[in-house]
């Protein structure tokens, strides 16, 4: 399992790759600080899908670009793709129209409000 | 009898009248000749049925005696002593005159004077008032009832023939009756040149008349004036044409309607809608800062708990208990920083001063001196237009930090800092513009972002989101205005208005 968590929290990325590692499910995890970062080696991995990740991990409230600046970019990036992505946005938000926006997002498989328990990412790894 | 006899005698005289009473039978005017000293000597039908005189009764008897009014007879008889005189010729006049039952009876009187054989004679022509009277009086009244609508609708109204010359114009549109009586005829131009104003609103009337002359389609606009007492007053105006039965233009009606009330409703309710979605904004930033600046670290303490809680592992509760600290004193800073922009939003007493902004530049610069020298960066100041600003001290002194903090702070690697900070004078304001060479945002992608609390643009260790953040809290406190512009690898500007300075 190849999976991408973009989020600038350091703490919440390392409690969070803990969590995965307690699954003991076999995992490869990359991490971005910002979104611009993500988008950046997408694009240099568009084309292959041996690289490209199975999920991404997209936090909202992020540096430089944000998880929607994120996603228009990946919108324009996915008729390039070699493989199909889920893209969970994982976040601390308790706004609504985050919520909504997020449920309703062609782009976004789910949305998870912050912290990630190790059942959900058990449930997510197994898909 | 004997005067009967008379004209008679006089042949030519008789051969004359008999003549002229074919032509006078059928008149529709009553007709009377009389002889200079106005005896009658003829009196045709239509005479009889005004007075209801026959000719035989009035034959030889005096004019006035038999259908001038008492009270007129004096005036008639100076009046044909005139006329006799040869002063008065041809004129009609309009008298009341008396009936055979005594009844008035209003006519107009014309009179001309005829010499037949080398006598004088006087051919008396009348017409019966009464039915013009009635008419006129009609006419009257209803002129009355449409000139009480136009005078007193709360609108004014203007007819303009088609080369834009007034037909009409209605008290609402002038109230002067002077004014109101000169324009008729004349265009906006002659009216302007007459009242010794601007031609710039006849032009702009005349562009207007000729749009409308052109596509034969009605007009609106709105436009306000200020009344004399200073107020500002919006009508609603339209023109539009008018086509007679052939299609053509033949007139232009144009009117406006005062919309002040609607308009100043209007405009309160745009402010409350401002407010409203200022409020909203402020929500939204509130929520955002919730979230992200105060929810998250707990969730991150909460999480490490639960791992500590779980670990048997001396050594890696050790590690967890560490990652405590980096949470702990963001979530302080975040704390102090709701704490500091809370306090201006409350702080609503706070004082303005005069501040010289040179000597608030200086101060500001203190901290930066090893940086500044390090990075050889150059401070440019133009403060000569407006060298001082009325604002909080402690507001203006952060505010200027935190400008030159960014502008220090996002340099470009490639250039040495040049950062010009110039003040210019804006109507009763102060614009303060911050501009640099620095690193620059592309505002198309950020501009939502730009000065919203946590919004970090660059990689930088020390970019917070906070400094632009406070610096609009501040702007906002004191009612000004915050501005950027910004170009990716050239630079930023920030311009900052200050309102009421003068």
């Amino acid at each position: 399992m190849n999976l991408f968590i973009v989020d600038d929290d350091q703490t919440f990325v390392f409690l969070t790759k803990k969590t995965i590692s307690s699954t003991k499910i076999e995992s490869q995890i990359s991490e971005f600080n910002d979104g611009q970062e993500a988008i950046d080696y997408l694009k240099s991995i568009a084309g292959n899908a041996l690289l490209l990740p199975d999920i991404i991990f997209l936090d909202i409230f992020m540096p430089i670009l944000d998880g929607w600046g994120f996603l228009e970019e990946y919108k324009l990036l996915l008729p390039k793709l070699a493989k199909k992505i889920d893209i969970y946005i994982v976040s601390s938000t308790i706004a609504p129209y985050d919520i909504e926006r997020a449920k309703s997002h062609p782009m976004v498989s789910d949305l998870f409000i912050k912290p990630l328990v190790k059942d959900k990412i058990i449930e997510l790894l197994n898909k | 009898m004997e005067k009967s006899q008379n004209i008679n005698n006089k042949q030519g005289l008789n051969e004359t009248l008999v003549q002229l009473k074919c032509i006078f039978e059928n008149a529709i005017h009553a007709i009377i000749v009389i002889n200079p000293d106005g005896v009658i000597l003829y009196w045709n039908p239509k005479a009889r049925v005004i007075f209801d005189w026959t000719e035989e009764e009035t034959f030889g008897k005096k004019i006035h005696e038999i259908i001038i009014p008492e009270a007129g007879r004096n005036e008639h008889l100076s009046w044909m002593e005139q006329f006799n005189e040869g002063k008065v010729v041809n004129n009609t006049h309009e008298i009341s005159a008396l009936r055979k039952n005594n009844t008035d009876v209003n006519i107009a009187l014309g009179i001309s004077l005829s010499t037949i054989n080398g006598e004088r004679f006087y051919i008396c022509y009348i017409s019966d008032l009464t039915d013009r009277k009635l008419i006129s009086s009609r006419l009257d009244k209803q002129k009355e009832f449409y000139e009480n609508i136009l005078n007193k609708i709360p609108t004014d109204i203007a007819v303009f023939d088609k080369e834009h010359r007034y037909l009409f114009v209605n008290p609402g549109a002038i109230k002067d009756e002077e004014l109101r009586k000169y324009i008729i005829g004349k265009d906006d131009f002659e009216y302007a040149a007459y009242r010794k104003r601007d031609t710039s609103l006849a032009q702009v009337r005349r562009e207007q008349f000729l749009e409308v002359k052109k596509s034969g389609r009605e007009m609106r606009w709105e436009d306000s004036l200020k009344s004399p007492e200073g107020n500002t007053i919006t009508h609603l105006r339209r023109l539009f044409p008018v086509l007679d039965e052939k299609g053509e233009l033949s007139m232009v009606i144009g009117f406006g309607i005062d919309i002040t009330e609607r308009k100043l409703l209007e405009e309160k309710q745009a402010l409350y809608v401002e407010q409203l979605s200022l409020q909203n904004v402020q929500l939204v930033d509130f929520c955002n800062i919730v979230s992200h600046n105060l929810r998250a670290p707990l969730v991150n303490m909460s999480m490490l708990v639960t791992f500590i809680e779980e670990s048997t592992d001396e050594q890696e509760r050790k590690f967890l208990i560490s990652k405590f600290k980096p949470v702990i004193e963001n979530l302080h800073t975040t704390f102090n920083e709701l704490v500091e922009s809370i306090q201006i939003k409350q702080d609503i007493e706070i004082q303005s001063e005069n501040i010289n902004l040179e000597m608030c530049l200086n101060r500001t610069l203190e901290p930066f001196e090893a940086e500044i020298s390090r990075s050889g960066a150059v401070i440019e100041r133009k403060f000569n237009e407006a060298p001082e600003i009325l604002f909080p001290p402690k507001y203006l002194f952060s505010i200027f930090h935190n400008l030159i903090s960014n502008s220090l702070k996002y340099k470009s690697p490639q250039r040495k800092p040049h950062i010009i900070i110039e003040t210019k004078k804006a109507n009763n304001n102060i614009i303060l513009s911050v501009s640099d060479n620095g690193l620059g945002i592309d505002l198309v992608k950020h501009k939502d972002n730009f000065f919203k609390i946590g919004k970090v643009f660059h990689r930088n260790p020390n970019a917070k989101g906070f400094g632009l953040y406070m610096t609009k809290t501040h702007v906002d406190a004191m009612d000004g205005k915050i501005w950027a512009e910004s170009t990716p690898d050239k630079g930023t500007t920030i311009f900052i208005e200050f309102k009421n300075q003068y």
